[in-house]
This record gives C-alpha cells, structure tokens and sequence, in this order.
C-alpha cells in the first residue's frame, strides 16, 4: 500500500514540476491529470483498505518525530473517503475545464494541484498549526482559482474572500497560540486528551477563536455573504469544488477533528450554527432567480445540515458515519453536479434552464442531483436524513428535528420550482443557450452515474435493506432505458407487468390489500388502456407512472414504517413528475409536491416520535405507542395522510394538478393516487384507534373534516366553469366521505369508506376519460363552450351519464350501497352533528352533476362543434369496461365487499352486514340491489317501450325548433344555459365560497418570500460589511455561548 | 515585559482590524491588515516568551544539557516564522487583486465593487 | 319477506288506487284553490280528461334520445317510489316491493325521477327548461336538508330504517304517532315538505302561472301525458312515507286517503296565503327556518 502522504507528494510535486514545462501545456494537463488520477488512485485503494478488508486507521508520522514534536497525519476510512471526494471532484473539475486550462497555462493547473492537495492536507492532519497552514495554502490557492472565470465581477468576489481569510487567519493564530498556551501541544489528538479542565478560560476563548475560524471556512449563515458571491461568479466548476470539496468536506471535516478537543460542550454550538445556515439558507434561496447563487444557498444550507449531524454527534452513535457520509456524499455529487451542468448553459437566469429540454439524459443527472439534494429515496441522504430522524426523535431534540424537516421543505420547494422551469418554460429558440461539450457532458453524467451507485451503496450499508432490490421499484427504473421505444410497446409492457405482478403477489394479499392492490395494479392498467392512443415515444411518462405505482405497490405490503415512508416518497416523486406532463401545470405540479412533501414530512415525524429508537419500527406497533406521545403521533400522520387526501384546508393544490393533466394522467391520480391517503389513514386508524389531546377526541375532529371536505368540495365544484375542475373538486368532497366513513370508527363506517374507494375509484377515472376526450375533441374544458354533444359522442354520453348517476348515489347504481351504509354506520356512531354536513352534500352533488352532463351533452350545439367525432377509441374502451364494471359492482357488491367485511370485524365492536342471499341486512335495515335493479328497470322498460311504440313516427326537429318567446332564436351561444349555471345559487350560498385557505397558503408564500427578499437585503455586496458581519458573528456566538 | 509586548501585539490587531473595516479605500484596507498581521506575530511571540530566558538558540552559551531550562519556548517562533510567510503571500495576492481591481473600475473605493449582492 | 308473483298484481291494484285518488285529489284541491279565489273552478274530472287527451295525442317530434327518456325517467322515479313503501301498514297485499329496501331507498329514489327529468328537458335545447332546472336543483338542496335531518332523527328514535317497523312503532293510539313522540322532527320534515310540492311560496321553478318555463316546456302530447301521470303520483308516494313515518300510517285505504289529503292541504294552505319566493330567498329560508329544527331534531332526540 502506498503512504498516504505521497497524494500531499504527489499533488505538491507536480504543481513544481508543472512549472518546468513552459510552452508544453498539453503535457502539463497530462501531468495534472495523472497526478491527480493517481492521488485518487492511493486514496481509493486506502478506502478499499479500511471498508472491505477492515484494516485499521493507521498513523503517518513526519520529519522522523513522534507528535507533539512533528506533524502527524492520520489515515482512517473516513479521511480516505473524504480525501477520494475531493481528488475526484478536483479531477473531473480538471476535465470539465481543459479549454480554460489550456487557455491559461500551466500556471493555472498548478494553482489547482495545490488546491486539492491543501484540501487533503486539512483532512489528514492532526496538528492545528499544519491545519492553519493548508487553510492559507487553499485561500491563496482559491485567489488564484477564482480568475479562472471570465467574469470581471469574480475580482471582487476575490477580494472579499480575502478580507474574510485575513479575519480568519488572525483568529485562527491567535487562537491557535493560546490553545497551545493552555496545552503545551499543537498536536490535536493530544489537546483532545487533557482533560477539559485545561480548555477553561484563556484556554476556551482560544478554542473557541480556532472554532470560528475554521467554522468560517464552511460559510456559515450569517457570515458568508463573499461565499455567495464567488458561488456566484466564479467558474462553475471551482464553483462545485469550492462547495463539494471545500466546504461540503475539508471544512466540516476539520470542524469535527477540532471538535475532539472542545468536546461536548461544545456541540450545541455547532447545531445551533448550522440549523441556522440550514434554515436561513434555504429560505433565502426562495427569492434568488441566478442558478449559480441559488446552488450557492443551497450548499450553505446542505453544509449547515452537516454541521448540525457533527453537534448531534453525542446522540448517533455508531451510526454518525452513515448519517454524516449519506448527507455529505449526497451534497457533494449532487451540488458539484449541478455546478457542472450549469456550465453547460450560458445564460444565468434560473429559466434559461429550460434549454435541457430535450435532453433526456441532462434531465435525468438533474433530477437524480435535485433528490439527492432533497433526501428523496433511494439516496444516501434519504437512508442518512431517516436515521437522523429516528435519533433525534428518540432522544426527543425534536426542535432541531422540526427545523431541519422545515428547511428540507423549504430546499424542496425551490429546487422542484427549479425543475418546473425546465420542463414547463418557454425555450428561446433563437438563442443559443445551451453548449455539449463532449467532455463536459461526459464529466455531468458519470457524476449521476456515481450518484446512483452511491444510492446502492448506502442502501447496501443500511439496516434497512437495500431499496433498489424492489421489484417493482426496479421494473420502472428499467423503463428509463427503453425510453427509446415507441410508447405503444412501452404502454403494452406496462400493462402486463402490472398484471403478471398482480397475479403473483394476490395471494399474499390480506382483504383490505387485495382491494386497494387490486385498483393499485389491475386498476391501473385498465387506465393504461387510455394510453395507447398516444403515438411517438413519450419520453418521461413510463417511468415516472411505474413509479408511482411501484410505490404504490410497495406501500400495500410495506411491514415496517421506513419501507412505508421510502414507498410513499416514491409515490409523490412518480406523481409529481406525471402532474408536471399537463401542458399548463407548472404551479400546480409545485404546490402539489410541496404540499405532499410537506404531509410525508409530518408523516416521517409521526414515525420518529413513535419508534423512540426501535428500528426497524414495525407498523402494528404503533398500537404500542404509549400514552403522553400518542396523540401527537397520531396528529402527525393523519395531517401527513389527509394530505394527500386533500382535505379542506390542505386541498388547494388538488384542483389545478388534477385538472391540468393529461387525459390519461388525470384518472390515474385522481381514482388511484388519492387513495393511497385512505391507505395510510387505515393503517393508522388499525393500529392507533381513537386517540385524544387535551380532552379532544381526534377522529372526532376528523369526522368534521371529512364532512366539511364533503361540503365544501362539493360546493365549490358547484361553481366551476372548467369539467376537470369540477371533476376535481368533486374528489376533494368524494374523499371527505371516505375519511368520514373512517373516522366514525365504526365497521359500517370502514366499509362505506371501502365502499367509496372502490366506487371512486371506477367513476371517477370513467369520467376524466370522458371529459378528457371529450376536451381532446372540442381543444377546450370550459364547459359553457361546449353543448349538444350528444349526438355526436354518445358513448362518451353514457359514460359520463352513468358516472353522475352512480356519483350522486341514486339508485339502482353502485352509489347507492355507499349512501346506504352511511346511514347504517352513522345511527351506530355516538355523534349527531357532523353528518348535518354530509346530508346537505348529496343533494350539492346534482347540482354539478347535473351541470357536467347538461352543459356539454345537452342543450345547444355550437357551430364549431359540428363536425367533430367520437372520442378516440382507446380512450373509449376503458370507460365502457368501467360501464360494466360498475353495473356489476352495483348488483352484487358483496362480490368485493363481503371479505373486508369479515376482515374488518375483529377490529371494531360494532356490527357488520349479514351478506347472505341477495339482500343485504344490517342491524337497522335492509337493501337489496338485486331486486332494485329487477323493479327500476321492469317499470322503465316497459314505459320506455310504450312510449317508443306511441311516437314511433317520431322525428328529430332541427336545433332551433323550439318555443322561445315569439321569437326564433338563432344562435347557439345565446340560447345554451349553461355559464355561471347556479347563479341563484352564488347568490344564496356564495359567501362560503371565499377563497380563504387559498388566500391563507398565499399570504404564508408571500410572507415567506417578504422575509427572505428583505433579510437578504443584509448581504450588501461591500467586502467591509462581510468584515464586520463576520467579526459580530463571532461575538454575538461567544455572547450567547457564554449565556447558555 | 509580556505583558508589554501582549497588549501591543493586541492594540494591534484591533487597531488593524479597525483600520480595514472602517477605510474604503482597498490600499489602506491592506495596510491595515499588515499592521493586524503584525500585532498577531507579536502576541505569538509574547506568548511563548518566558521571563528571564534566553533565545532558543543552541550554541555555546546554551549548551543542550541546559536548554530545557534556560531557552523559552521555541515553537511560537517556529509558527511566527511560518506566518510571517504566508502573511507575506497573503498580502501580496491582495495588492495584485488592487491592482487588477483599480484597472477594471479605475477607483480603489471598496464601496464601488458590490454588483455581487443578495 | 319474499317476492311472490302474485305481488305485481297487487302492486298494480295499489297503483291504480293512489293514481285515481291523486287525480281527484288535484282536482279537488285546485277547485279550493279556485273558490278561495273567487273563481269557479275546474270540474272535478278534468284532470281524466286531460290526461286522456294528452295520451290519446300523437306526435312527430322530438329532440333526441335524451328527450324521449326524461318522461320514462321521471315516471319510473314516481312508479318506484310507490313501489319501494308499503302503503297500507299490516296488509301483505299493499306493501309492494318494499322488500327490496327501507327507508334510505325510498328517500335516495326520489331523485331517481328528478334527475332523468332534468337530462330530458336539457336535450329539448330550451333554455328556458334549463333555468328551471338550475333553480329547482338550488332550491331542492337546501329543502331536502331538513327532510334528511328529521329521517336521521326518527331513525334514532325507532333504532331502525324499516319502514313498517317505523309504523308498527307508532300503533296503539295517537299519542304514539311520532307527531306526537317527536313533533321536531316532524316540524321540520313538513316545512321540508313545503319545498317540494311545486306549490307556492316555492314553485319558481315551475312559474306556472305566468310564462311557460320550467323543465316540462318542450314537452307535449303523450310525453307531457308521462309526466303529468307522475304529478299525481309523486307528490302521494311521498307523503305516503310522510305519513309512515310521522302520522301512524294507515291501516285501511279510507284513512290513508284522509291522511294524504289533509297533509297536501298543508301544502295547499301555505300557498294560496304566501308570494312566491326567489331561489335564493328560499334558500335562506329553509336555511334559517327549517334547518336549525331539523338539527335540533337531531340532537334532543
């Protein structure tokens, strides 16, 4: 094994020698190229070294002496790995920038050898003084790096990391010297062993001025305002090695060494710096529309977040490294990924970005680095951030958890606008944005290769077991490469792998999984039909819909609460990136991520506060929970749930992001997605049961929301003038029923829940398909335009005319059966005054109901519409299976509902349905679908024939023949009702319909957005005003230090 | 005697640091810093002075059985050295940025070299 | 309870009965109506006559499929609804289909008619039929609410959704009559009632006094005949359920007729002493009226 000194020989050596070879510069990027491949090559051996053969950390000794009296390097597995990061970000940054290289000579490669050979340095060495030495080496270095850019703006930027360095240098000696006063030792590991007695007074001053130094280094909030500044001038790919290498790892990794003498007082300082670098950071990134800034806020905040892991440290454990590594390594590839792609594109603004349109590949590295960045799975920082989670949970630091998961949110939200801008923004076609240079590209994509690797390594390292193994998981990421195939081929092997898994896995399936798994894989292929009559390739739709339902499948089976969380993180990714397809859903994408972000993040708390530790947390635990936490375990997930759900109050995002879609995206996460939230609210309502804080009730609480969601859904679908809309909002109350159904607590009211999964499932995603095609056909979804359709789609006509009687819940169709329970369970249930609400919601369902069917079926044809024909056909054959499925679910629903039934009844005192024969009794009453059936359509045929035989002779008038007033109208625009339909309505009852949540989540974004326009207002951009921020920095820690 | 050349090194330092934040001019700025780097040297040195020792020097007045004793520390000036160096780097890398600054925007004013903000 | 065969004559026969009955009963009703106007009025058969005028009428026009359905629609909600009650309590002969499903039918099945109406008169491209529907399907929300609250709280009361448990409950003297046990609920069932027999102060939605509006304007000979035919049956299938649920039911034909008349004349009083109201003022109205009955109802049960 090579000396691990020979990379700080090796790097050092050849910057002298590079200076040897005037007017050879090829030759001299060869030699900087071999030298750092072969620093990378002794540090990756070493790293093999210590992880696979276990070997042991091994001390470098110099100049002959044992420390104190000489430097020692030190040489473990993390300083190889560490050390490995920052030869091959200094490597692949020497490739990304040959041209410029070249440009400048020799001179210029040098100055980048010493760069990353100080960098090691810093990681190996264990003296302060040494440490103090190769953080100067890296300034000097970094001096020079900077004029690597083009950018007149970068000299100052220079300027003031120079005015910081010279602050930190005089702290740092001054420090130093002390230390070395109070210990007699310059040696780390030596200071580290006197007992903490010798760090009082002078002695911890002086740790605290070396502290501060170096913490400066990792740009903490408030004192980095130079920082943002080289960030943002500076030559993208410094730029990633100034976050990746610098900050992201030489910098924490010297905080943590210098934290072996401060010890654990010294922890909460460090937590508290970087919570606040984490949180500050991100919010301020909200407002910053430069891409280079904004990865610049965001490396601040992502190197806070390892600095608080480094002060929770006391609490990890044995797991510190593999939280620490999965956050730090996520950060590196990720951040200096993204700097690397931003030199790919000439323009600076954050939508310029939308030149990586049609580039499948440099979207894919940009999405893998935006979820590695945001802890999504199947990331290291995913596997990292749970873990952290569970522990600061366990140890009940749930301040710092509840921050960290805020600024999580916060990165999310900027990051996913980001993506949003990429794929929904209009390109400048006449401008020449992007440029492909082969090595830069080459230097892009290996890194997200290394970040998918990572993502198998961590999941291999994880007690978890590896994510990636997943089957269904694995069968949607294979869609990636064949996204070169037609999407024909693509769709017809979607559908029969969702089938054959659903064939294999149904019988390990208990009742309640079988439906949700039935709709989960058969449902969804029978919605997949709809897809084929797409043509071309479709790039970005398979993978993200498998996706989507892979996490879906896998949040059915998942045991325990982290495979729960990883398959529900899945889900959200996959369904976020279908909602982003719709040609308008760019805001709607956002806030649906956000908001469902947001939910699994008080999903993930829930979790961490229920587990106290254990792990893995198996999911019937939760009934152990004892009693002081409980409740707010129970708070979190169900909002986490009903997120998804969309209850009132959490549902402004589901109106747009379902109505926006596309045709055949729609169905899909309107009939199938949203049940995953009634998914997780049965899991939890299994195993928690009725829980109650300060003396109320919860799934009391929850009755009210599932009502008023019934209510106010429903009325505010009453007033849309667009059919997805409507459609959408009708969910919103649909849902409210099924969690009404829930929280009753009650068997009767679990299968009306069951009743209406099954039911929304099937009408709803028959009728987006009919109003999707039909709005494929009229090229528009305002209802008012529309009008006399039916003649010319009549199937489309029966689809929806079906879908509204079984929405509406009137006999002999499927609806009914839900309505029927209802009543059942609520006469049951000890509460009378929520189901007011639901009461009144039914009859509101006519009202749009009918409004969907009149306004584009019935009434007057416009002129424009004359000539269009059916819905295609593909788009067609789902909904009349769905005709079928739905008439048969409604003469026999104990076909599906009969098991749960029994399944369900040891978990609720109350009574079930007796489903013997054809009528269905419960304890109150009794139904009988089979002879409503037989009676309603006896009577109707027979009316129907009579009247058919009496106006045989019957002819169809023209439009206009009818009795108008004395006049003849002429005009279909004049004489269709149809716009702003319920006016009386409006009138009556429109003063419920005050925007008020969405003017709430408004005004918390304004707000936000405010704070962080006007706080940044604080970096001014004078290099003095860096100086002093700094220096208060430093006092006003010291003064809150010494107060704690 | 120490404590004389403490309190001047550190007089220095604020003096320095006092200067380089409060001039805008980026020549004084640099001045300034010098002067801090200056009364950081002295507070190293001063603090590995020890009273009625002799300069860490083995020569004949100081033969090597007796130096633990009668030399002060010598790892202070070690570092004094080394600081001195790259103080010197340091500085030098500022004045060329002056240089390159003062030839972008023909002023020395730090005030005027703030596009970079927010 | 079992279908036999013999049922669907006797279901028939109850048809019959209530049809006959329902005409007179209009008839008569529009003839009180007249005198309390100073006019003379109808004869008592005139409704024979028209309706047998208007089936005996051919037509060679209509708007579509819808068009045609709306009238069979609207009837099979009428004919069911009379199905789907027992009308006479104790009587095999007269408790119809009432076998296929209780209380929660009956009150869901109302809306069977309704809405197949609705979608009729819509395909006729009238707008005038489409207002009507607009502002009958606004005022029949907030009417039904208090319908729904009473229902919810009688079937707490009687712990059962069983039409002929609720009426076997209330026999055995006039004080059992849930007029009596729970006069909110029965309150509040009747002003709901008020909302939903087309008469005044809620018939906007119909106008029938002044222009032709509403949903049944396109419609004529034998179609106008189906709905006219569900005019005088719907209205008695749903005070049937009324009188089952609040007035005892009835155990013979002569006090059902009393019953039903003199719950339609409720009806009747109200609308020949009060104006007509706009859609959104009964909207108010049953909402600052009838719904805080209905919610008592609910909770003091």
């Amino acid at each position: 094994m090579v000396n691990a000194i020979f990379i700080l020989v090796i790097g050092l050596g050849a910057a002298f020698l590079l200076g040897f070879l005037r007017d050879k510069r090829k030759l001299a990027y060869v030699v900087t190229l071999a030298a750092l491949v072969s620093m990378a090559w002794i540090a990756a051996r070493w790293l093999l070294f210590f992880a696979v053969d276990g070997g042991a950390r091994t001390e470098i000794f110099t100049a002959g002496t044992l420390p104190p009296f000489a430097i020692n390097l030190h040489l473990g597995i993390a300083e190889a790995a560490l050390m490995l990061l920052v030869i091959l970000c200094g490597l692949f940054s020497a490739i990304y920038m040959q041209n410029t290289l070249m440009r400048l000579g020799r001179r210029m490669m040098s100055v980048l050898l010493v760069f990353v050979m100080s960098l090691c340095g810093i990681i190996l060495t264990r003296d302060v003084f040494n440490l103090f030495v190769f953080f100067e080496l890296a300034v000097i270095a970094t001096a020079g790096l900077i004029l690597l850019c083009e950018d007149k703006r970068t000299f100052a930027a220079g300027f003031k990391y120079l005015i910081i360095s010279q602050i930190v240098s005089i702290l740092l000696l001054v420090g130093i010297i002390f230390a070395y006063h109070a210990s007699g030792s310059l040696n780390i590991d030596d200071m580290a062993a006197m007992s903490s007695g010798t760090l009082k007074g002078v002695g911890s001053l002086a740790f605290f001025l070396m502290l501060m130094a170096i913490m400066t280094e990792a740009k903490p909030f408030p004192a980095n305002g130079w920082a943002l500044d080289i960030y943002e001038s500076a030559h993208p790919a410094f730029s990633a090695l100034f976050s990746a290498a610098m900050a992201g790892a030489a910098a924490v990794y010297a905080i943590d060494k210098l934290l072996l003498i401060g010890a654990s007082q010294w922890l909460p300082v460090v937590t508290a710096i970087g919570l606040l670098s984490f949180v500050a950071a991100n919010l301020l990134a909200l407002v910053q529309t430069n891409d280079r800034r904004t990865l610049g806020y965001s490396s601040v905040g992502q190197v806070g977040l390892i600095l608080v892991v480094i002060g929770q440290r006391d609490i990890l454990g044995e797991h510190y490294l593999y939280i620490v590594g999965g956050i730090l390594l996520s950060h590196a590839v990720a951040k200096a990924g993204l700097y690397w792609l931003s030199g790919l594109l000439s323009q600076r603004k954050l939508t310029d970005w939308s030149a990586l349109r049609g580039h499948p590949l440099l979207i894919f590295a940009f999405v893998s680095f935006v979820a590695m960045l945001t802890g999504l799975p199947p990331f290291p920082s995913f596997y990292a951030k749970w873990d952290l989670v569970m522990l600061l949970a366990a140890e009940n630091r749930l301040w710092i958890l509840a921050l960290i998961l805020i600024a999580t949110l916060l990165e999310a939200g900027y990051l996913f606008r980001w993506f949003g801008y990429i794929i929904k923004r209009e390109k400048e076609t006449d401008k020449q944005i992007l440029s492909l240079a082969s090595h830069k590209l080459a230097v892009v994509l290996s890194t997200a290769v290394i970040s998918w690797g990572l993502a198998y390594l961590w999941g291999e390292l994880s007690a978890h077991g590896n994510l990636l193994y997943a089957l269904p998981l694995l069968f949607a990421l294979s869609f990636l490469l064949l996204d070169q195939l037609p999407a024909r081929i693509k769709n017809s092997l979607s559908i029969a792998g969702m089938v054959a898994y659903f064939m294999v896995s149904y019988p390990t399936y208990d009742p309640l999984q079988l439906i949700f798994g039935a709709i989960f894989l058969l449902g969804s292929s029978v919605i997949l039909l709809a897809s084929y009559h797409v043509s071309g390739r479709r790039v970005g739709f398979y993978p993200s819909a498998l996706l989507m339902f892979a996490g879906l499948t896998l949040l059915i089976v998942a045991k325990d609460a982290f495979h729960f969380f990883a398959a529900w993180e899945f889900l959200t990714i996959g369904s976020y990136f279908l909602i982003l397809r719709g040609k308008h859903s760019e805001p709607h994408a956002l806030s649906y991520v956000i908001f469902s972000l947001g939910g699994a993040f008080l999903i993930l708390a829930g979790f961490a506060l229920a587990a106290q530790g254990i792990s893995p947390f198996p999911l019937e635990s939760l009934a152990q929970v004892a009693k002081p936490i409980a409740p707010w375990v129970f708070l979190l997930l169900a909002i986490g749930f009903m997120t998804k759900t969309a209850v009132i109050g959490l549902h402004i995002w589901l109106p747009g992001a379902h109505a926006e879609a596309e045709t055949d995206v729609s169905p899909m996460v309107s009939g199938i997605l949203l049940k995953a939230g009634l998914f997780g609210l049965m899991v939890l309502l299994m195993n928690m049961g009725k829980q109650s804080l300060y003396g109320v009730e919860l799934t009391y609480v929850m009755l009210w929301m599932g009502a008023l969601s019934a209510f106010l859904g429903n009325l505010m679908a009453v007033f849309q003038e667009d059919a997805k809309r409507l459609l959408a909002y009708s969910s919103i109350g649909q849902m409210g029923y099924a969690l009404f159904g829930l929280a009753l607590m009650n068997q009767l009211g679990w299968l009306m829940a069951l009743m209406f999964v099954i039911n929304h499932y099937i009408y709803k995603s028959m009728l987006f398909l009919s109003i999707g095609g039909i709005a494929k056909r009229t090229g528009t979804r305002d209802m008012y335009k529309m009008g006399g359709l039916i003649a010319l789609m009549p199937l489309s006509f029966i689809a929806v005319l079906i879908g509204i009687i079984a929405v509406s819940g009137v006999p002999p169709l499927s609806g009914f059966g839900g309505r029927w329970i209802f009543y059942n369970a609520i006469l049951e249930s000890e509460y009378r005054l929520p189901m007011m609400l639901i009461f009144i919601s039914g009859p509101i369902a006519f009202l749009y109901l009918f409004r969907l069917i009149h306004t584009i079926f019935l009434g007057q044809l416009k002129d424009e519409h004359r000539q269009i024909k059916e819905a295609p056909f593909w788009i067609l054959l789902p909904q009349m299976i769905y005709v079928v499925a739905l008439m048969i679910f409604a003469v026999v629903p104990g076909l599906a509902m009969r098991h749960v039934d029994a399944y369900l009844s040891p978990f609720f005192e109350g009574q079930g349905l007796n489903w013997e024969g054809f009528t269905i009794t419960s304890h109150y009453g009794y139904w009988s679908p089979v002879s409503i059936m037989i009676v309603v359509a006896v009577i109707f045929a027979t009316l129907f024939a009579w009247l058919l035989f009496v106006n045989r002779k019957a002819q169809k008038v023209k439009q206009f023949n009818i009795v108008y007033s004395a006049e003849r109208p002429f005009r279909p625009e004049t004489t269709h009702f149809a716009w702003n339909f319920f006016a009386p309505y409006r009138k009556a009852l429109g003063f419920l319909m005050q925007p008020y949540v969405t003017r709430f989540w408004e005004t918390m974004m304004d707000l936000l957005h405010s704070i962080a326009d006007l706080s940044r207002r604080f970096y001014t951009g004078n290099g003095q005003t860096y100086g002093i921020q700094l220096l208060a920095f430093v006092v006003i820690v010291y003064l809150f230090k010494m107060e704690f | 005697m120490v404590y004389v050349a403490m309190v001047t090194g550190f007089i220095l330092i604020l003096m320095g640091l006092y200067g380089a934040l409060t001039n805008s001019n980026i020549l004084r700025m640099i001045v300034a810093f010098s002067v801090a780097n200056t009364g950081v040297n002295i507070v190293l040195v001063a603090v590995g002075y020890i009273d009625g020792r002799t300069a860490p020097i083995l020569d004949a007045a100081v033969p090597v059985a007796e130096a633990a004793v009668r030399i002060i520390d010598p790892v202070p000036q070690a570092l004094v050295l080394t600081a001195i160096v790259i103080g010197l780097g340091v500085t030098t890398l500022m004045l060329a940025y002056a240089y390159k600054l003062y030839e972008i925007k023909g002023t020395l004013d730090i005030a005027q070299f703030s596009e970079l903000k927010w | 309870m079992q279908f036999e065969w013999i049922q669907i004559p006797y279901a028939l026969l109850t048809l019959f009965i209530v049809l006959n009955f329902g005409l007179i009963m209009n008839a008569f009703v529009a003839k009180i109506g007249a005198r309390v106007g100073r006019r003379h009025g109808i004869p008592i058969y005139q409704n024979y006559l028209d309706l047998i005028k208007n089936y005996g009428l051919r037509s060679s026009i209509t708007h579509g499929m819808m068009f045609y359905l709306g009238p069979v629609f609207r009837l099979t909600g009428g004919v069911g609804l009379i199905m789907f009650v027992p009308t006479i309590y104790g009587s095999l002969m007269f408790s119809n289909f009432s076998f296929s499903g209780d209380l929660i039918l009956a009150l869901y099945f109302i809306f069977f008619g309704t809405l197949g109406m609705a979608l009729g008169a819509g395909e006729s491209g009238h707008p005038h039929a489409a207002i009507g529907i607009s502002r009958g399907l606004s005022q029949v929300t907030m009417a039904e609410l208090p319908l729904a609250l009473a229902i919810f709280s009688i079937a707490l009361q009687y712990q059962t959704l069983s039409v002929t448990e609720i009426v076997a409950a209330q026999q055995g003297g006039i004080q059992n009559w849930t007029l009596f046990t729970n006069p909110l609920a029965v309150a509040a069932a009747m002003l709901s009632f008020l909302g939903s027999v087309m008469r005044p102060p809620f018939d906007v939605v119909l106008a029938p006094q002044e222009i032709p509006i509403g949903p049944p304007t396109e419609y004529h000979s034998s179609y106008l005949a189906l709905m006219q035919t569900n005019r005088v049956i719907y209205p008695i299938a749903k005070m049937v359920i009324f009188m089952n649920l609040f007035y005892g039911g009835a155990d013979n034909w002569l006090v059902f007729f009393l019953k039903i008349f003199l719950i339609y004349m409720f009806a009747v009083f109200v609308g020949v002493v009060f104006p007509r109201f706009r859609v959104e003022q009964s909207i108010r109205w049953f909402l600052i009226w009838a719904v805080p009955i209905g919610v008592l109802a609910v909770v003091l049960v």
